[in-house]
C-alpha cells in the first residue's frame, strides 16, 4: 500500500522552515539553467524567423559570412534572368543584391565600440523580406546617404536615434528610420540603399544575392544551374538553411549552461540531501509509527522521495516563475560567423520550462534517494523509541 | 575537554551532515572560481611581451575593411617606428572541420623578430620561414592539435578568398600569447588568390614607450581624408576593443556569479540553523551552566567558520588544480586558451567563504541568544 500523497504535500508544507532554503537554492539553480538556455533558444529563434521558405540565398562558394562573400555585377547579371526567379506584378525579377559591410560603432553606453553590420539593398530587398516593418521615421530613399536602423541596435549604439547623423568611411550617414526585424537576424543591422553602400564603401562587388523561387522545385534547379556553371564560383542554398547554419554562436552559450547546470546540481543535490536527511531524523517515530501500521519498507522509500521529488519541483515550478520576467529581453554579444554585434532574446518556450522542472525533479529524486532509503531501512521498535 | 575540541566534536557530531555541508560549499566556491576566472579572461586582454612596443593599425571603418598597401612606405618613414607588418586575416579551414580551428594570418616574414619579440622559434627555422614562399610557421598548441611536423604540407581553403593554399610548416613556434595562430607570406597570398595592394592591418613596432602616442597620431594624421582613414591603437586598445564586442556576456556572467553566492549563503545559513536547532537543549543546559551568550556564540561561530573554510579550501584548490593542470583549450572546444586561477581570485573566493561563515553563524545565533533557557530545556526535536 502506498502512502498517501496528501501525507508527503503536507510534510513538505509543515516543515517550511526547513526546506525553504533548499527549495529556493532549487530555484535559483532552475532559473539559472533555464535562463542560460533561453539566451541559446534565443539566438536559434532569431535565425530560424529569418529564412523565408520561397527564398534562395546565393553567396560566394566556401565563404562562411555574408560579410566575407562576393557576388560580381557579371554573375549578378548572368543570374538575374533565369526562368527559375520570380518575377513582380511589373515582370521585374524579385532579386536583391546586397552589400555587407562592417562599420566599428560606439556603444551607447560610452563603453567602447562593436562591429555594427551595414546592409545596402537593391529595391526588391525589402519585399524579399516581409518580416521587416518599419515602426517609426521611415525607409531610406535610394541615391541618398540614408540608413534606416533596427530599433534594438538604435538602443545598443550611439548616434543611431532617428535624426541623428554618424560619420563612417569618411561620410556622413542621417538615420531616417527605425525598423522592427520580428526577433530576426536583420534586428541587428543597419539598412541603406545598395549602391550608395558600394561607393560609399569602396565595394566593386555585392556580398550575396537573396531571390524569390517561382515553386519550390526550382530550389533544386538553381542549386544544380550553379554547381554545373564552372564561371560561377557560388554557393546557393534556401534562406531557411543558410541561416539555420549561422549559430555557432549558441555552442559557448551552451558549454555555459551545461557547465553551470552540472556544477549548481551537484551543490543542489547536497544541499536536497541534507534537508532529507534532517527531515528523516527528525520523524524518526513517526516512520516507525507507519512501519507498525503496516506500511511496507518500499511505501515509505517511494514515499519520502516523493517528498523530495515535491520539493525540488516546488523550487523548479519557483525558479521557472523567477527566469519568466526576463522572456524576450533582448541582448547582444558579438556573433562569431558575421563578426558583428548580434542582438537576440531571452525566449523560455513551455519546452524549456518542462526541462527546468524535469531538471529540478531529478535533483530532488538524487538527493532524497539515500535519506529514503535510510528511512525505509529503520528498524521498527528501535525507531518507535527513539525520542 | 578544552573548548577547541568541543567545537570540534560538536562539528562533526553529524559526521553525513557536515560532509555534506562541506561539499556544497566547496562546489559552489568551485563555481565561483571558475566563473570569475572566465569574466577576467573575457576582459583582461592577455600580456604578451613587447605589448607595449606594439601598435596595431586598422581601417577606420572597422577591422574587416582591407587597408592600401601603399601605406606601408608611409609608416615606415614615420620617426620612431622600427618594422611594419602586413597583418592579414585568412579565414582558412582546415580539411572539412566546419567551425574555424586556428587563426592565420599573412604578413612580411623578414618582420617576424623586429614587430613580434615574444616568438620562441630556432634560427634555422625562421631562416627556412623567411626563403621559401610557401612556408608557414605554426603554433605549438595547433601543430600538436594536428600532429603537424616541420616540413609538413597542409592546404587550407579560405573563407574570405576564394579557393584554398598550400603551405609547407617551416616552423613551430610558443611563447605567444596565442600559440594558436599560423603565419605566412603576405606575398604568396596576394600573388596566388588574395587582392593584390590590399592588406588586413598594419602591425608596427615603435623604438621606445615614448615614441608610441606620437607614432599614433601621426599615423592617423597620416591617412585622414583619404579614401583608407586608419585607426592606429596601441596593442592593448586594440585588444580591449575586443573585449568591448562581447557586449552583454560580461553581465550574464557577472549576474550569474552573484546568484550562485546568494544561493551559497541561502543554504549554508540553512544547514547551520538546522545544526543549531537540533541541539537546542544542549544550548540550553549550556546556558544553565552559565556559559555567556558571547560564548554561545563563538561556538556557533566557530563551527559555522570552520565548516566554510574547509569547503573554501576543498572548492578553491580542486578549482586551481583542474585549470592549473588540466587542459582547458580541450574543456572549452578553444575558447579559452588559458585560464589562470589567479590569486586575486582565490582571495576573493575565501573572502567570500569567511563572509559566508560568519552570515550563516548570525541567524541560529540569534535564536540562541533570545532563547530563554526553560524553553530551551522544553524542546524536543
Amino acid at each position: 500500500m502506498a502512502l498517501p500523497l496528501k501525507y508527503n504535500f503536507r510534510n513538505v508544507l509543515v516543515r517550511w522552515r526547513a526546506t525553504l532554503a533548499t527549495m529556493l537554492g532549487i530555484a535559483l539553480l532552475v532559473a539559472v539553467y533555464v535562463l542560460v538556455q533561453a539566451l541559446a533558444v534565443g539566438l536559434q529563434k532569431s535565425a530560424s524567423n529569418t529564412g523565408d521558405p520561397r527564398n534562395v540565398m546565393i553567396v560566394r562558394k566556401g565563404s562562411t559570412a555574408e560579410s566575407s562573400s562576393q557576388v560580381s555585377l557579371a554573375q549578378l547579371q548572368t543570374i538575374r534572368y533565369w526562368p527559375q526567379i520570380a518575377h513582380d506584378e511589373q515582370g521585374v525579377p524579385i532579386l536583391s543584391a546586397d552589400v555587407i559591410t562592417l562599420i566599428s560603432q560606439p556603444r551607447i553606453d560610452g563603453r567602447g565600440e562593436a562591429n555594427v553590420s551595414v546592409r545596402g539593398l537593391t529595391p526588391a530587398g525589402r519585399q524579399l523580406r516581409p518580416q521587416v516593418k518599419l515602426i517609426s521615421g521611415r525607409w531610406f530613399t535610394p541615391g541618398q546617404r540614408e540608413v534606416t536602423v533596427s530599433g534594438k541596435m538604435a538602443r545598443r549604439f550611439a548616434g543611431f536615434q532617428v535624426g541623428d547623423t554618424f560619420r563612417t568611411a569618411g561620410n556622413t550617414l542621417t538615420v531616417v528610420g527605425e525598423f522592427d526585424g520580428g526577433s530576426s537576424a536583420f534586428d541587428s543591422e543597419v539598412w541603406m540603399d545598395a549602391d550608395e553602400a558600394r561607393s560609399l564603401f569602396d565595394r566593386e562587388n555585392y556580398s550575396s544575392l537573396l531571390v524569390r523561387v517561382t515553386d519550390p522545385a526550382a530550389v533544386q534547379a538553381i542549386t544544380a544551374r550553379i554547381e554545373n556553371d564552372k564561371r560561377l564560383p557560388l554557393r546557393s542554398e534556401t534562406e531557411v538553411k543558410y541561416y539555420s547554419d549561422q549559430t555557432a554562436t549558441a555552442l559557448p552559450i551552451r558549454i555555459l549552461g551545461n557547465f553551470l547546470a552540472t556544477a549548481m546540481s551537484v551543490g543542489a543535490v547536497f544541499a536536497a540531501m541534507n534537508t532529507m536527511y534532517a527531515s528523516v531524523g527528525a520523524r524518526t517515530r513517526e516512520i516507525g509509527t507507519l512501519r507498525v501500521l503496516g506500511f511496507r519498507r518500499r511505501s515509505v522509500l517511494a514515499g519520502f522521495i516523493l517528498e523530495g521529488a515535491l520539493l525540488a519541483a516546488i523550487g523548479g515550478a519557483l525558479g521557472c516563475l523567477l527566469a519568466l520576467p526576463l522572456d524576450g529581453y533582448s541582448t547582444g554579444t558579438m556573433s562569431f560567423n558575421s563578426f558583428s554585434e548580434t542582438v537576440f532574446e531571452f525566449r523560455i518556450t513551455p519546452w524549456l520550462a518542462t526541462k527546468g522542472m524535469i531538471f529540478s525533479i531529478i535533483v530532488g529524486v538524487i538527493g532524497s534517494l539515500l535519506p529514503a532509503l535510510r528511512a525505509s531501512r529503520l528498524p521498527v521498535i528501535a525507531a518507535l523509541k527513539s525520542v | 575537554m578544552t573548548l577547541s575540541t568541543f567545537i570540534l566534536k560538536n562539528a562533526f557530531r553529524n559526521k553525513r551532515r557536515a560532509l555534506l555541508s562541506v561539499s556544497s560549499v566547496a562546489v559552489s566556491l568551485f563555481l565561483l572560481v571558475t566563473l570569475q576566472v572566465a569574466l577576467r579572461e573575457l576582459t583582461l586582454p592577455v600580456e604578451s611581451p613587447g605589448a607595449e612596443l606594439r601598435v596595431c593599425a586598422r581601417n577606420k571603418v572597422s577591422l574587416t575593411n582591407p587597408l592600401p598597401a601603399r601605406q606601408r612606405p608611409i609608416i615606415e618613414k614615420i620617426p620612431g617606428v622600427e618594422g611594419v607588418t602586413p597583418f592579414t586575416w585568412f579565414g582558412g579551414q582546415y580539411q572539412n572541420e566546419g567551425a574555424m580551428t586556428f587563426a592565420q594570418f599573412a604578413m612580411d616574414p623578414k618582420e617576424t623578430r623586429t614587430v613580434f619579440t615574444d616568438f620562441k622559434l630556432t634560427d634555422a627555422e625562421l631562416a627556412r620561414f623567411q626563403s621559401e614562399k610557401t612556408a608557414a610557421i605554426i603554433g605549438k598548441i595547433s601543430a600538436d592539435k594536428y600532429h603537424f611536423k616541420v616540413g609538413d604540407h597542409i592546404t587550407l581553403n579560405s573563407t574570405v578568398y576564394p579557393g584554398a593554399l598550400e603551405f609547407t610548416i617551416a616552423g613551430i613556434f610558443s611563447g605567444t600569447a596565442d600559440d594558436r595562430m599560423m603565419l605566412f607570406h603576405q606575398d604568396y597570398l596576394d600573388d596566388s588568390i588574395g587582392t593584390p595592394g590590399l592588406v588586413g592591418m598594419w602591425w608596427l613596432k615603435v623604438k621606445t614607450a615614448e615614441d608610441m602616442p606620437r607614432v599614433i597620431t601621426a599615423i592617423n594624421q597620416a591617412f585622414a581624408n583619404t579614401a583608407a582613414e586608419v585607426r592606429a591603437e596601441s596593442e592593448r586598445a586594440f585588444q580591449l576593443g575586443f573585449i568591448s564586442m562581447l557586449g552583454n556576456i560580461k553581465t550574464l556572467i557577472a549576474s550569474i556569479s552573484t546568484v550562485v553566492v546568494f544561493t551559497l549563503v541561502l543554504v549554508t545559513a540553512s544547514t547551520m540553523s538546522m545544526a543549531v536547532r537540533e541541539r537546542f537543549r544542549e544550548l540550553a543546559i549550556l546556558k544553565a551552566l552559565g556559559f555567556r551568550r558571547r560564548e554561545l556564540f563563538v561556538f556557533i561561530l566557530a563551527e559555522s567558520f570552520g565548516l566554510a573554510v574547509a569547503g573554501a579550501g576543498l572548492g578553491i584548490g580542486a578549482a586551481y588544480c583542474a585549470y592549473t593542470f588540466g587542459n582547458i583549450n580541450k574543456m572549452t572546444h578553444g575558447i579559452f586558451v588559458s585560464f589562470e586561477v589567479t590569486p586575486r581570485i582565490m582571495g576573493l573566493a575565501a573572502l567570500v567563504a569567511v563572509a559566508l561563515g560568519i552570515l550563516s553563524a548570525l541567524a541560529p545565533a540569534l535564536a540562541v541568544a533570545r532563547m530563554s533557557v526553560v524553553n530551551g530545556l522544553k524542546t524536543l526535536d
